[in-house]
């Protein structure tokens, strides 16, 4: 066995984190200084005093833009950035970008990878999701409403139930995996990949139990799809506790009542027979039935709670993984006392606070966004390592599909392209569908792949090169990047152009120099050589990860 | 009750892992640059002549004694009589007849038993080696020698799967070792979309393009952390190298005489297809053919699927061995498990991972060896038992590389490459 020594980190910023042991809650006091604050405190520390530099503007624009509105930035509004002198410009641009349109179909887009894996897609999970996210709905509301099931009042919130739906559908040859229902909601609400715990007690992780996995099945044991029509769901009578024993010692009986990981038992009340059903069963209409006792309405009281602490850290690890490029907890669905987090505090603080502020999320995200920890830059100082959850130096994110997608667009388009939802006419809707499904197919993972990290493919390098649609992108065309570019005759204005709008920053003088040599070494066709100067920007790392 | 059952695999993360240093932790979750070896050097040394693998897999279960262990006469036989082969005294199936005269150049074991009697677990546990459980997700086969070998000098994927159906980039396969080692598998032996080069795109202009992106690339990662620009550029450069190769895809340029000789037959289309893959350097092929389950109607379902596969596979061994490339190709032809000698109430066998069998040959293997044998009714082993553990031992061995003291490096925590408690089987080496 070879030593696991300290990594290489320089001293100066050497991270040690066991030596965090104590893991101190501020709590929400009034008058304590704003979360950012307290969070940069916390991430700060083991620096020293010496905490490394912030992104440049250019840097955290693009980032910025990425995260909160899911697309780069075009080249005027790079330049505009610049040029701005403010010293709060940093703080109006996220103000800027959180009150934006763009904002729920972003928020949208990364709820509905994170919740749905790329299963498939359905119009009215997208709308209940970019409403509720223009709405600013609460996390544990939104919780509350996809764990009920119902449809609400006039189907209002028929789409919340795509994510039982779809996931109580047959797949293929594959039976109904509501096994694999039950470990989602684990995983994706609580931090907790049971998976390993339904069949024993997990045999690594002492906090998994086969009883908290069990007790979790229980909720929706009685669920299913309502066959026939469009999907809905069924939910029958829940009569008895749930009997179980591990593989190990199959003489072991044991059984469970609905009950969350760690909580108390849900006690199935007894019901007289023939008066189960608030709604009875019709069989005529063809409608299951209103049970009086709901599990899964238990589960959706139960679980999206303030004093329900996995809620709270899950929700908390995810946030801070969408802005931080790295979760607090990795992998995130493995929350347990041996893996703990990178910052203990940070992660009790944000959740903490996410509770307080009635988990409000727009709010935290202001908050992370307005953090030095999220504005410092991915450039990592000459001859040094900083490990990725130090946290001290930015982490590269993937983009995802969506990302990629209007980014290419908003790049080799017209100036302001892409950065509207497209609204000015069909034509334009159906040619951005037609690319967003195009990019899907050649960027989304497989389906139930979760998409946490950069992990490019053959498939996609290839779809970047010879694609029709990438390919017919960059055809000089109305005042798209390569018409704007090939009139231009000055080299280094033709840089500019390209580099803002690709890059969203100026080039460097070295970059400028190989532009223009490039350039002259291709006189014999101007128009084709600019093509490839954008292509090779377009499939460059620096393009394809948020830094 | 539960239809999705632990799988070992599924244990992502060993304590030990978790705990680990931060560099070890950070790691562990990108692209690239993972699981080095902890002797780098080995795949250096094998690039003297680099070795390869064809890997036939024959999906459901090939029945061992419709093929390489038949009982004829006895209470489980079946219909089918056995035939002598090239090896006085060793006799196998009479669906065979073409492998039947191969036997001296082919190595074969009629002991093999192993763990499990699910596709569903087995196809992976199998061809993961079914290690000791660590708590991790092993590559399978075709990733660990992409891995131990290396890609060889041709620039393409390490590791290519022709298989009927869909392609893609089967990343899963690689399990710890990452991403970049999983399989570009080749749906119907066709290409990936979007291989050709657009015709709109002259290939002076791609291959500028191309340089200008790696110079990119090469400015930006000079004050970033490595492992998105590695990633990044590997894929691109697999895609320029399979660009280049075409020719690979295009089956106009096989004469019409290699079609008859493997068979007009999907597998045999799909195996000539793994041929030239082989030919054009790839380290690891898996040609798969799919349909083996013969829960119902066994014999006749053998009677179909067998002798397709005895004419392409004897046509495969001749030409390795008319290139010169036999010697240095491991060739193996397996399933998930043997099938049961019962004859069940649909004429069927069902799954039997007690006592069954595997073909392979070539590289590093004694030719002619015969190694194991069940018992006279063809239910269990009849001596020693090999599990898949034994027979990773003993491919590593024949490919060069020492299973007992490489080993992974998984961030910090160094994994054996085969089973602990296994070893390589001497008979079966060279």
């Amino acid at each position: 066995m070879r030593p696991l020594g300290c990594c290489g980190v320089s001293p100066r910023w050497c991270v040690c984190l066991f030596a965090i042991a104590l893991t101190l809650s501020f709590g929400v006091v009034t008058g304590a200084p704003p979360l950012r604050e307290r969070i940069d405190e916390i991430i700060e520390r083991p620096a020293n005093g010496i905490p490394p530099p912030l992104a440049n503007d250019a840097e955290f624009l693009r980032r910025a833009y990425l995260d909160l509105r899911g697309v780069i930035p075009g080249a005027a509004e790079a330049r505009e950035f610049l040029a701005d002198k403010s010293p709060d410009k940093r703080t109006k641009l996220i103000d800027r970008l959180l009150a934006a349109p763009e904002y729920p179909r972003r928020m949208r887009e990364v709820f509905s990878v994170m919740l749905m894996e790329r299963l498939g897609a359905d119009a009215a999970w997208d709308q209940y999701l970019e409403e509720s996210f223009k709405a600013n709905k609460p996390w544990d509301a939104l919780v509350r409403e996809i764990l009920r099931g119902d449809e609400g009042e006039n189907g209002a919130l028929r789409g919340s139930m795509f994510f039982y739906t779809k996931r109580l559908e047959n797949y293929g040859q594959n039976p109904v995996d509501k096994d694999g229902l039950a470990r989602d909601i684990g995983r994706l609400f609580l931090g907790m990949d049971l998976q390993c715990a339904a069949c024993h007690n997990h045999l690594f992780i002492k906090d998994y139990k086969q009883q908290d996995y069990q007790g979790l099945f229980a909720f929706i044991e009685a669920t299913s799809l309502q066959p026939g029509g469009k999907p809905s769901l069924l939910e029958g009578l829940l009569t008895k506790r749930r009997e179980f024993n591990s593989v190990f010692k199959p003489d072991e009986k044991h059984a469970t009542g609905p009950r969350l990981p760690g909580g108390e038992e849900v006690a199935i009340p007894v019901l007289k027979k023939g008066e189960e059903f608030a709604v009875p069963p019709d069989p005529r209409k063809r409608t299951g039935g209103v049970p009086k006792f709901s599990p899964r309405r238990e589960l959706a009281e139960r679980l999206p709670r303030p004093d329900n602490a996995a809620f709270k850290r899950n929700i908390a690890n995810r946030l801070w993984w969408l802005m931080m490029g790295r979760g607090l907890v990795e992998p995130l669905d493995q929350h347990h006392s041996e893996n703990p987090p990178s910052h203990p505090e940070a992660l009790a603080l944000l959740g903490d606070e996410l509770a307080a502020m009635k988990f409000d999320m727009k709010v935290v995200l202001r908050e992370l966004a307005l953090s030095r920890t999220y504005q410092r830059t991915s450039t990592i100082p000459a001859g040094q390592k900083v490990p990725r959850e130090t946290f001290l130096v930015a982490n590269e994110k993937a983009l995802s599909a969506e990302q990629l997608a209007r980014s290419v667009m908003q790049a080799t388009g017209p100036v302001g392209h892409a950065a509207r939802v497209p609204s000015d006419g069909h034509a334009s809707r159906v040619s951005h569908e037609k690319a967003l499904a195009d990019f899907l197919k050649a960027f989304a993972n497989p389906p139930r792949d979760p998409e946490i990290e950069f992990r490019p493919s053959v498939k996609a390098a290839l779809f970047m090169s010879n694609s029709d649609l990438v390919v017919s992108w960059l055809e000089p065309k109305d005042g798209n990047l390569t018409d704007r570019l090939s009139k231009m005759s000055d080299a280094r204005q033709l840089a500019e152009e390209l580099y803002l709008s690709v890059l969203s920053r100026l080039p460097t003088e070295e970059e400028t120099s190989a532009l223009a040599a490039y350039l002259a070494k291709r006189q014999d066709n101007r128009v084709q050589a600019v093509k490839n100067l954008a292509w090779s920007l377009l499939a460059s790392t620096e393009f394809c990860v948020n830094h | 009750m539960h239809q999705s059952l632990c799988k070992p695999w599924e244990h992502r993360l060993s304590r030990r892992q978790l705990l680990g240093t931060a560099g070890a932790a950070a790691g562990a979750l990108t692209v690239g640059g993972l699981g080095g070896l902890v002797q780098p050097t080995v795949a250096d040394a094998m690039k003297r002549k680099h070795k390869q693998v064809l890997f036939i897999w024959l999906d459901g279960g090939l029945s061992q004694l419709e093929s390489w262990d038949p009982k004829p006469n006895t209470q489980f036989g079946g219909p089918f009589r056995s035939i002598a082969t090239s090896i006085p005294g060793v006799q196998i199936s009479e669906l065979m007849p073409r492998m039947a005269t191969k036997m001296h150049q082919i190595a074969l074991i009629r002991s093999v038993c192993t763990q499990d009697n699910s596709h569903s677990a087995g196809v992976a546990r199998i061809q993961r080696g079914d290690p000791k459980n660590r708590g991790v997700t092993y590559p399978y086969f075709g990733s660990a020698v992409a891995k131990l070998l290396g890609p060889g000098d041709s620039g393409l994927p390490p590791y290519v799967w022709v298989k009927p159906g869909s392609g893609g980039f089967i990343h899963q396969d690689a399990g710890f070792l990452g991403a970049k080692y999983g399989s570009l598998a080749f749906g119907d032996g066709k290409p990936p979309e979007n291989l050709l080069r657009h015709k709109a795109v002259s290939q002076r202009d791609d291959e500028e393009r191309n340089e200008l992106r790696a110079a990119a690339n090469k400015r930006f990662a000079e004050k970033r952390r490595p492992e998105a620009n590695d990633a990044n550029s590997y894929v691109y450069d697999v895609a320029q190298a399979l660009m280049r190769r075409q020719d690979l895809f295009d089956e106009s340029k096989v004469p019409a005489k290699d079609w008859d000789r493997y068979g007009r037959t999907e597998f045999g289309r799909h195996l000539l297809i793994g041929r030239r893959m082989l030919e054009a350097g790839i380290t690891f092929v898996k040609v798969n053919s799919y349909g083996w389950d013969t829960h119902g109607d066994n014999f006749n379902g053998h009677r179909s699927l067998v002798p397709k596969v005895d004419q392409a596979v004897a046509a495969l061994i001749d030409d390795l061995i008319d290139r010169g490339l036999y010697a240095s190709t491991l060739v193996i032809m397996m399933s998930e498990f043997g099938r049961t000698p019962r004859i069940n109430g649909h004429v069927g066998r069902d799954h039997w991972p007690e006592a069954w069998s595997v073909m392979m040959g070539g590289c590093g293997l004694k030719a002619g060896a015969v190694v194991g044998k069940t018992n006279a009714l063809g239910t269990f082993v009849a001596g020693d038992e090999h599990d898949i553990g034994h027979l990773f031992h003993t491919w590593f061995a024949a490919l060069g590389i020492d299973s007992k003291q490489e080993e992974y490096d998984n961030n910090g925590q160094p994994l054996p490459i085969a089973h602990d408690d296994c070893h390589a089987i001497k008979e079966l080496l060279a």
